[in-house]
């Protein structure tokens, strides 16, 4: 290996990610039969050349390159009523390049192109799936060309658009990281096979057979396997592998007055043994089916403001809906329009060491571990989207925000990166997101003890009945091809974008203790300042992974799920967190989904 | 879905989002006069020898699947119920569509994709009013069609189990009866606003139909072809090429059809497909690209490594050639069309224009509404469409298939009989010249069908030989006095815009196109397109040669993809207008290319 020598030793030498595995270390398989040492040599050398030869006349020469190489490889099927309705292998390399050219300190990163968002100083090309250096060095030549045009685009209607609005002056345009040398394969269990993923779809899927409250149902498996390489003209030359395995189960059922209704269970691991078993899975499929037999025949819930208990699943998504968006410290891309900006997040940037949530509540997003709770978490790495080391981030102690998930676009000329640049927003801009984001809290209760204390607060508060949500929406998941289009159409102009997705499990809670299942809860906007007024928390955590979809919540629902697949798409992600106790949130009654039941019945092997 | 890049993209411009607003209807442009004196010609018709094979042909009953019983049983239930609601459907159509797609690339040797996937595609059309009137009527001002059915990629599990794909048969029908319900009640609304309005009926019913075919098998050993795709694409990238690829494409088909007509068939085929593709930038930023493909019925009909050897040649001296090759200016006057490219003309320039449902879109040109029994071309020109066909001239033809995919046999119709306009592509969307479907509605799984073309072929009676033809356009070149003629070998593709709200222009792709001159020198250029109006440019035909070539491809419209085949003589164009193409702001690699040598670096 004879690429950077100058600059390996200041380089940090980065130790894997160390999973204390939850059960037992399975095997490893192979390392890329792509992506070899020799395959990085010839990219490197090619990167070297650009470096130092790449100019147009009159325009400004890289100043940084930067490479991604990822191989994934994905084995999926989805089931039905017991049988296959998708299977896909999946095995691809992609090689991306990013070059950054710079004009009187101002350079082309962090700026949206308006009308040319895809114009961002990258560019892509694939690569043989068997190592060809001869073939991976012409791509790299052209896809860093490509790279290298777009970027001076992307400079000049940068320097344009802050010709006409000003300057922003004092910080640099990105920060200086110390390169990451890592070159060692991480190697990871091997996938499940097709045929495997495929069997227990089938098996799952078959306990919704002569269901007649279920209209559709779905079973989808998934073992995902992605390889990256990063190679920077900063020195940095790191590779890291992530793996994943995924279930989800899909029921959708229709209520007498025609409301659509859904309900859905997901788990994603390292590998299919931190799944639940199959016996485990079809109960839970089983419950899936109880709850939209019991959801058809639920009320609506009227309007509704008091405290409201989070538990379970739905706690980790008031976490992941409510809270985890806020946490990133990447500033607005300029350029960005005003929509985009609104879901950007960040509305905690300027409040770093003020009090943000209840004084009982620390935060810490931790893309290092592989285990939360007891649990195996999938939203580790070892490097981020940008090619710096993951670093553990305390972002809230004691209920004070001392620190932002960052990338290396800085908000201030001090900020650097903490290792958290994930692209999880639409076009080139990397963002600093939360990982395995975990909730911890001083005075946790038990479960009976916190819906002691709903009740309290419910009957202070002079009403007869409280609110326990149990599982929220996640249309990525839930989205059918089941409507249309003037359906759709209401969809879309009735949902407010603003609002976290709707409840899926919501239970009216009488002074007794009585729980009764309500339909179309809706929470109406969560402000930030409702974490305040957090009144307790459990003791128990809930860790719960999900892969998190760049597209909205609407988008998903007017697109639908595509053929059913979902759950190899997204950035991997996790919350860990307590039961969580808000002291007062409006909740709106929703009617959306109300469509004509059918006229024929469903059919029946009977 | 994994899928290759189109062979050639015969797009057409459908503006459907606009509606009529007193700007549709049919405009009468009158034909252009025929030449006073025409060239007198040899009463020696092309060479064209076919073979056929009937829709049905190898009908097997005992290959019958049981899906067919589940779709039947499925749609029988739904219309017991549906023709006696109180928004009564009429018709109701299923067809599942299995396909294994395998698809292959390679690129300077090494393998960069690699896919074998299968998946079960349904598509469900339910027509809910009358034939007259259904819920399919396009309303006005629906510019964003809003009131037109939604593509939805329903999917189906595999296998023959009742239970589940009656529940995936349930689940679309019920989206697609309310669908139709909600659409509906729109159409009535606005034939109420419109007020009495003569229009044709909506759709044509259909005569029941039955056929099984034999499942059909792809058989092919993917080490073999692994190897053959690294030959072929190490050789293919060379001379100027900083992009030389092969790839290839097998899929295996069967579709099942049944509807509430009775009709039920269960189609079965595979595809093979091979292409080898090579490109550069040239200097001023232009892409310079090569295509061949061949097509066959099965991998074991595709080329040799020797037919593939051939294909790589032919694109890499075209590439280097056109690498040197100048720009062309604008130009008007004399051209041959050769063979291939006299067949992708028409596809573009009459094909596109002559399915019927555009007759009837109140958005459309209708270009040929009002010339039925007129002359639209020379008399010694006759065309038709002929999915029938399954070889011409000894060359197997892409736009074969025994029934459409609204479940009406295959029929060859003469569109142009004599230079006269005969007749319509129809699908089961009628017009008030044609009110029965002639078996063209088509589409790729996963849209819903419109006319389509199948086999387009192009007769002349009167012919001369190839080499004569040439000599033709040197006479046409002196007589118009212009430096040279052209000739165009290789057209890739074009764009044919049918909407009543811009003119009936064409444009094509020439990829290889020469100057021929008069002492005979023939000159490359790049950088044109073929432009013009189709009446204008049928009139202009002035001779054919008795040679026929044949372009096979698949068409991209509004239905979808679809395979078909395009043949025809060179022809004589007495005057065809030639413009610059639109060239992007860009320029080749900054850099020189690394050698792709093993371990050579430059």
């Amino acid at each position: 290996m004879k690429r950077h020598v100058h600059l390996l030793a200041a380089a940090a030498v980065l130790a894997s990610v160390t999973p204390a595995a939850a059960k037992k270390v399975p095997p490893v398989g192979p390392p890329s039969k792509a992506i070899t040492e020799e395959i990085i040599d010839a990219i490197a050398e090619e990167m070297d050349r650009a470096l130092a030869r790449l100019e147009l006349p009159g325009a400004p020469k890289p100043f940084h390159i930067s490479y991604k190489i990822t191989e994934v490889e994905v084995n999926d099927a989805v089931a039905s009523l017991g049988h296959v309705t998708n299977k896909k292998h999946r095995h691809f390399v992609n090689l991306e390049c990013r070059v950054r050219v710079q004009h009187d300190g101002v350079d082309n990163g962090n700026f949206v192109v308006p009308g040319g968002e895809a114009i961002d100083g990258s560019a892509g090309i694939s690569l043989s799936l068997e190592a060809t250096p001869r073939i991976a060095r012409r791509a790299a030549w052209l896809v860093t060309d490509t790279a290298y045009k777009e970027a001076l685009i992307q400079l000049r209607a940068k320097l344009d658009a802050r010709a006409a609005g000003g300057v922003k002056a004092g910080i640099p345009p990105w920060t200086t990281e110390a390169p990451v040398v890592g070159e060692e394969p991480v190697l990871v269990a091997p996938l499940e096979s097709l045929d495997d993923v495929i069997a227990r779809a089938e098996k799952i899927s078959a306990v919704f057979r002569d269901d007649p409250t279920i209209r559709e149902s779905h079973v989808a498996f998934t073992s995902y396997l992605e390889r990256r390489w990063y190679l920077t003209t900063e020195g940095t030359s790191v590779n890291d592998t992530r793996r994943a395995s995924g279930v989800m189960i899909v029921a959708h059922g229709q209520a007498a007055d025609g409301q659509e209704l859904a309900q859905y269970f997901t788990r994603y691991g390292r590998t299919a043994d931190d799944l639940p078993g199959d016996a485990e899975l079809e109960r839970e499929a089983r419950t899936l089916g109880a709850n939209i037999a019991a959801l058809a025949e639920a009320p609506r819930l009227d309007a509704y403001t008091g405290p409201v208990l989070f538990q379970g699943q739905a706690a980790a998504g008031v976490v992941r809906f409510g809270l985890a968006p806020n946490l990133g410290g990447t500033p607005l891309p300029e350029g960005i329009n005003p929509a985009d900006a609104k879901l950007f997040g960040g509305a905690l940037t300027d409040r770093v060491g003020l009090k943000v949530v209840a004084p009982s509540l620390t935060i810490v997003d931790d893309p290092t571990i592989g285990v939360s709770a007891g649990r195996s978490v999938i939203g580790g790495y070892k490097i981020d989207d940008e090619g710096v080391a993951a670093q553990r981030v305390e972002v809230v102690k004691a209920g004070m925000l001392t620190n932002l998930l960052t990338s290396r676009t800085p908000a201030s000329a001090s900020a650097r990166s903490n290792g958290h640049a994930r692209r999880t927003f639409r076009g080139g801009a990397f963002h600093g997101s939360a990982t395995n984001l975990i909730v911890t809290a001083k005075g946790g209760v038990a479960a009976a003890a916190l819906k002691k204390k709903l009740l309290g607060e419910v009957r202070a508060a002079g009403l007869t009945s409280g609110l326990v949500i149990r599982q929220f929406d996640d249309a990525a998941v839930t989205a059918t091809t089941e409507l249309a289009r003037r359906e759709l159409i209401q969809i879309a102009v009735n949902t407010n974008q603003a609002l976290p997705p709707p409840t899926l499990l919501a239970y009216r809670v009488t002074l007794d203790g009585k729980e009764q299942l309500v339909r179309g809860a809706q929470l109406a906007e969560l402000p930030i300042k409702a974490w305040k007024d957090l009144l307790a928390v459990g003791n128990t955590p809930t860790v719960a992974n999900y892969l998190a979809s760049t597209e909205s919540q609407i988008e998903h629902r007017i697109d639908g799920v595509d053929e059913g697949f979902v759950p190899s798409s997204g950035i991997e992600s996790s919350v860990t967190t307590p039961d969580l106790l808000f002291k007062e949130l409006d909740v709106v009654p929703s009617t959306i989904g109300l469509r004509a039941r059918p006229l024929v019945p469903p059919p029946s092997s009977k | 879905m994994y899928r290759s890049v189109p062979a050639l993209a015969l797009t057409t411009a459908v503006l459907l989002s606009c509606g009529p607003g007193g700007k549709g209807g049919t405009k009468t442009t009158p034909v252009p006069d025929l030449p006073a004196e025409p060239v007198e010609l040899p009463a020696i018709p092309s060479r064209i020898e076919t073979a056929t094979s009937q829709p049905t042909d190898g009908d097997t009953p005992s290959a019958r699947s049981p899906v067919l019983d589940v779709m039947s049983a499925e749609n029988k239930r739904w219309m017991d119920v549906l023709a006696k609601a109180n928004d009564p459907a009429y018709y109701l159509a299923y067809q599942l569509v299995e396909q294994r797609v395998v698809s292959m690339d390679a690129e300077g040797g090494a393998i960069i994709g690699d896919s074998d996937d299968t998946d079960r595609i349904l598509d469900v059309e339910i027509r809910v009013g009358t034939p007259e009137l259904d819920n399919t009527r396009p309303i006005s001002g629906d510019d964003n069609e809003l009131n037109a059915p939604l593509r939805r990629r329903a999917v189906a599990p595999f296998g023959n189990d009742k239970l589940a794909l009656a529940n995936h048969l349930w689940l679309e029908t019920d989206r697609r009866y309310r669908e139709g319900v909600l659409a509906l009640a729109y159409v009535r609304q606005d034939q109420r606003t419109l007020g009495k309005r003569e229009a044709p009926p909506d759709f044509a019913a259909g005569k029941k139909e039955t056929y099984i075919a034999t499942p059909a098998a792809l058989v092919f050993d993917k080490a073999t072809w692994v190897a053959r795709l690294k030959r072929c694409s190490e050789r293919a990238f060379r001379g100027v090429a900083t992009r030389g690829s092969c790839g290839l494409l097998f899929t295996q088909n069967t579709a099942w059809l049944v509807n509430s007509e009775g009709t039920q068939t269960q189609l079965s085929w595979t595809t093979a497909q091979i292409s080898v593709s090579v490109g550069v930038k040239a200097d001023d930023g232009q892409g310079l690209g090569r295509l061949e493909q061949a097509f066959a019925q099965t991998p074991s009909g595709l080329p040799d490594d020797a037919g593939v050897d051939k294909m790589i040649d032919a694109v890499t001296k075209d590439l280097d050639a056109l690498h040197k090759a100048p720009l062309a200016d604008p130009y008007v006057g004399p051209a041959i069309l050769e063979g291939r490219a006299a067949g992708v003309f028409f596809h573009e320039v009459f094909g596109h224009r002559i399915e019927g449902h555009r007759q009837k879109d109140e958005t459309s040109g209708k270009t040929f509404s009002s010339y039925i029994g007129k002359d639209i071309m020379p008399a010694w020109l006759s065309v038709f469409d002929d999915p029938t066909l399954t070889t011409l001239n000894g060359q197997q033809l892409n736009g074969f298939y025994r029934f459409d995919d609204e479940g009406v046999r295959a029929q060859r119709v003469d569109l142009v009989k004599d230079g006269k306009l005969v007749d319509f592509l129809m699908g089961r969307n009628p017009i008030a010249v044609s009110p029965a479907s002639n078996g063209h509605g088509r589409k790729q799984a996963g849209f819903d069908p419109v006319a389509r073309q199948g086999n387009l072929v192009v007769t002349s009676t009167r012919s001369v030989e190839r080499a004569d033809l040439e000599k033709m356009l040197l006479e046409e070149v002196k007589r118009q006095g212009r430096p040279y003629g052209m000739v165009f070998t290789d057209i890739s593709g074009g764009f044919t815009n049918t909407s009543a709200f811009a003119p009936q222009a064409f444009k094509v792709e020439p990829v290889m196109a020469y100057r021929l001159y008069p002492d005979g020198r023939r000159e490359l250029v790049r950088g044109i397109d073929i432009g013009g109006t189709p009446l204008v440019a049928l009139q202009s035909i002035r001779a054919a040669s008795r040679e026929v070539e044949t372009f096979n491809g698949v068409c991209g419209a509004e239905s979808g993809w679809v395979p078909v085949s395009a043949s025809a003589p060179s022809l004589l164009v007495e005057k065809i207008e030639v413009e610059k193409s639109f060239i992007p702001a860009d320029r080749p690699p900054v850099l020189d290319a690394p050698s792709i040598r093993k371990g050579g670096v430059r």
